[in-house]
């Protein structure tokens, strides 16, 4: 995607497959769905601006120390990921799936630890 | 209320607003991911407070108000045009330290543009999404989609139609592309009118599309105006000539 050289272009973030992720995509608990059903009228899911918050966040650690990656990856990213591997997902959840995703691509998070703490974190809200 | 002998399971469905009762996968991601940001060190949980409590309240009463004394002002007018960011402070924003705890790379350089009857500027961040944030609030989704960052570039007269936006022939469009260190505004001209009105009336009808450059300010037509609105039943009317 980068267009760097004239060579055949590298394989992206995309390329990498994340069944947590694609399970979540696949369950699609999108906040539309999720509003229609218990007639909530918030237009926005009220995790948006955490991951808001989130991704500001990183950005600002990206400036910071250039072994992260920087806000321009990340927007690269969302954006291959949101037309790709999880096309069928409306914003913001794409955003949040897609960052998901390129911090495990990236080595930054691993997809066995992503699992457990996801079920951790389910376990606390739900107790 | 001095009445306690009501149903209180009636009363609580008519005065409590529904919620999603049912914990989703996206919700519990986002605390797992942010859980394990924070434990690799990317950010601390408070900076992430911070930067969520900083996005939730900025939004386009700024960027209206700056605009509304700029026509009234025109010293003022003067100082956004040649020092957009002298002229943010007094309108309440810092760009060199928006959210109050240091300055993040993209805040450095901020340009108010000014329509003209000649000329009519309009905002795109080609790259990714970049957006005057701390004046202007987040950015609508729409100016995050691939397909306005690339077809308001290439094809700028039909994409601002598509917004209800029929510019004359004789009006140039430029489009101004942001970047991590360039970020953009317009600043539309005063409509007809609106003589006599005081900065606070004008700085209603600067809605946020006004200053991305996507729509012009009309009286009557203010951020909180809803439009009344009737299917349309003929939508293509032919043009008799």
């Amino acid at each position: 995607m980068s267009g760097k050289s004239a060579g055949p272009p590298e394989p992206g973030v995309e390329s990498v497959a994340v069944e947590t992720l694609e399970e979540i995509a696949r369950r699609n608990q999108v906040w539309s769905a999720m509003a229609d059903k218990y007639g909530v009228e918030n237009p926005v899911p009220p995790w948006k601006t955490s991951l808001d918050g989130m991704c500001d966040a990183i950005d600002r650690s990206g400036a910071d120390d250039d072994r992260t990656f920087t806000f321009k990856d990340r927007r690269d990213e969302e954006d291959v990921l949101s037309a790709t591997r999880y096309a069928d997902l409306p914003y913001p959840e794409n955003q949040l799936v897609a960052l998901a995703h390129s911090l495990v691509a990236r080595g930054v998070i691993d997809e066995t630890e992503l699992r457990h703490r996801l079920d951790a974190v389910r376990a606390r809200l739900e107790s | 209320m001095s009445d306690h002998d009501h149903d209180h399971d009636h009363d609580h469905e008519n005065t409590v607003k529904p919620m999603v009762d049912e914990i989703t996968d996206f919700e519990v991601l986002e605390i797992a991911l942010r859980e394990l940001c924070i434990e690799k060190g990317l950010f601390t949980a408070e900076q992430h407070r911070v930067m969520t409590e900083y996005g939730e309240q900025i939004g386009p009463t700024p960027a209206a108000r700056l605009v509304a004394r700029a026509w009234l002002d025109p010293d003022f007018r003067n100082l956004v045009l040649t020092d957009a960011l002298a002229a943010s402070k007094e309108v309440g924003v810092d760009w060199l330290d928006p959210t109050g705890f240091g300055t993040p790379s993209d805040f450095y350089a901020f340009k108010v543009l000014e329509n003209t009857p000649e000329v009519h500027n309009v905002i795109v961040c080609a790259l990714c999404s970049c957006y005057p944030r701390p004046i202007l609030g987040n950015s609508p989704e729409w100016y995050r989609t691939p397909n306005y960052r690339r077809r308001i570039v290439r094809w700028p007269r039909p994409v601002l139609a598509e917004f209800g936006l029929q510019l004359p022939e004789d009006v140039e469009v430029r489009v101004a592309d942001s970047n991590q260190k360039h970020r953009y505004m317009v600043m539309p001209m005063r409509p007809a009118g609106t003589d006599g009105w005081t900065e606070d009336q004008l700085a209603e009808i600067i809605t946020r599309d006004c200053l991305i450059g996507v729509t012009l300010p009309k009286p009557g037509v203010t951020t909180n105006v809803i439009t009344a609105s009737v299917p349309a039943i003929r939508p293509i009317v032919p043009i008799v000539m």
